[in-house]
């Protein structure tokens, strides 16, 4: 009886005490690339970019750089925008957020382009932002919870 | 104005198309989100969230930004949904606001609490009631899930619900007393979570 | 009970949002009162939820054509505004079967240059669970890469690109 008293009782604290969370929102650390891609030139990685190696070696591009970085927190449901070299934007939102999941929205505004996946822990997104342009595109790479990975 | 939407408000209001298409996929999932508390219609929920940034476009050369670009939207969004579900306001009997005797002391209060835990991650039930939370919100007057969707989707404040929906700030708590009264039961009988012969629970009891 | 009358009401309230005399008396009601403490619990339990699956049922809904509708309706868009379709999925593909079928070229050509590349190297084609994807676009997503470490997403090639 007590202990289910106590447990209502600081319930209702919580509820009476500065809550007011307007949305269900987690906050999802993420770690954001802008990267470029070029076909053209010797074979060439960014030493900053090792980590991506893996992941970029299925392409036909043969050199890449490291444009920008930024780690960021991104609030569920709330978009943010990610600035291009050319000036363009890409919307990036988390949709959803669970223990060892997270769903990303990708919006390239200018081009009506838009992506939503799901990827597990660990897993980075690695998604075209631009088209290619003599030879070279440019990146977006995001990566949740990076420190945990 | 929410800083990052200042840049492409004034783009926008400038006639430039993109900068209005970004703010319509910056804010659509949620307008259509609280289009749909208030019309319960997801088809209806569509038009009219259509609709808002229909209107907001069309009033964008006179928009200056004395409150915050998103706060507007939304403004419009509640009134259009308002609007499209007139009818059913006026058909149904005005529910009283006050607060009487009868509407406290409800054996069932709790239940959803100590149900759902602490725990808002891994929990089976809750992802249950979230799925059920639509069906329960639609069961509801009118009036009532407006006022729960401004207040826990937009976030409006008291005074700012009293001001967006033309009463008092003393109404605008006790209708909020009887939607969130409404909805809670509402959820406990789309979950199974009733008290037994309408007692109050007591230590040791299952739910 | 009439002293519930009183606060049950202002149960759920935000700091600031009482005089501060209410407040105060709220929580001394509140921690003598089984009944509005039970009250309270449920109202900090729903509240929550209430947003979020609203949210999640708007994240659930394919929202591709709607930011193209409202452009052709406020007159932005060059095309004509297309049909609100009854079922939007269905509807969706049907509007747009030219594009599909437009996507399905690259598509099929970058997944022959993935596997061409990846035979070249002599790699075994990774086991791994591919990341859920959901495609909503008009036709921008040219290729999807299925990779180890996580999906690799390519554009379709621009009319004007000066390609390899």
């Amino acid at each position: 009886m007590f202990r289910r008293s106590l447990t209502r009782a600081l319930l209702a604290c919580v509820a009476l005490a500065a809550f007011a969370p307007t949305l269900a929102a987690a906050d999802t650390p993420v770690h954001v690339r802008v990267i470029k891609g070029s076909r053209k030139g010797p074979a060439k990685m960014d030493p900053k970019l090792d980590s991506l190696k893996r992941q970029l070696s299925p392409l036909a591009y043969v050199q890449w750089e490291q444009a920008s970085e930024e780690s960021k927190t991104l609030v569920k449901g709330k978009t943010d925008y990610v600035l291009l070299p050319d000036g363009d934007q890409v919307a990036l939102t988390v949709m959803e957020e669970a223990p060892t999941k997270v769903t990303f929205e990708v919006v390239l505004v200018s081009r009506k382009t838009q992506s939503k996946l799901t990827l597990e822990k660990g897993q980075r997104l690695v998604h075209q932002v631009t088209g290619e342009k003599d030879g070279s595109a440019f990146f977006l790479t995001v990566i949740a919870w990076p420190d945990k990975t | 104005m929410a800083d990052d939407d200042l840049p492409l408000v004034e783009a926008a209001k400038a006639g430039d198309g993109p900068a209005f298409r970004a703010l319509v996929v910056r804010y659509q999932r949620k307008v259509y989100a609280v289009a749909l508390g208030i019309v319960k219609d997801h088809d209806l929920a569509w038009d009219v969230a259509q609709e808002a940034f229909v209107r907001v476009h069309r009033s964008l050369p006179g928009f200056k930004g004395e409150s915050a670009f998103s706060t507007w939207l939304f403004r419009i969004t509640t009134h259009l949904s308002i609007d499209a579900v007139r009818k059913e306001r006026q058909a149904q009997k005005e529910d009283m606001d006050e607060v009487r005797e009868a509407d406290l002391g409800d054996a069932a209060d709790g239940i959803l609490a100590t149900a759902l835990g602490n725990d808002p991650g891994e929990n089976a039930l809750r992802r249950e009631l979230a799925g059920k939370m639509e069906a329960a919100l639609a069961t509801l007057p009118e009036k009532h899930r407006t006022i729960l969707v401004l207040r826990e989707i937009e976030g409006l404040s008291y005074e700012e619900l009293a001001e967006r929906l033309g009463i008092h700030k003393g109404t605008v708590m006790s209708r909020l007393f009887h939607a969130r009264k409404k909805m809670q039961a509402a959820l406990r009988e789309y979950a199974g979570l009733e008290a037994r012969d309408g007692a109050a629970l007591t230590e040791g009891e299952e739910p | 009970m009439k002293a519930c009358q009183r606060f049950a009401p202002m149960i759920g309230s935000r700091q600031g949002e009482l005089h501060p005399a209410d407040a105060l008396a709220l929580a001394a009601h509140v921690s003598t009162c089984p009944g509005c403490q039970a009250f309270a619990a449920d109202v900090a339990a729903s509240s929550a939820l209430f947003a979020e699956a609203l949210l999640r049922r708007a994240s659930a809904r394919d929202f591709a054509p709607f930011v193209d509708q409202v452009m052709a309706r406020t007159g932005l868009s060059p095309q004509a505004a297309p049909p609100r379709a009854a079922d939007p999925v269905t509807g969706w593909f049907r509007l747009r079967w030219r594009t599909l079928l437009a996507l399905a070229v690259p598509v099929v050509a970058a997944a022959a240059l993935f596997m061409y590349v990846r035979a070249e190297r002599g790699d075994d084609p990774p086991e791994q669970d591919l990341a859920s994807l959901e495609l909503s676009t008009e036709g921008g997503i040219g290729a999807v890469l299925p990779t180890q470490d996580g999906p690799v997403i390519l554009l379709q090639p621009d009319d004007d690109e000066s390609g390899s």
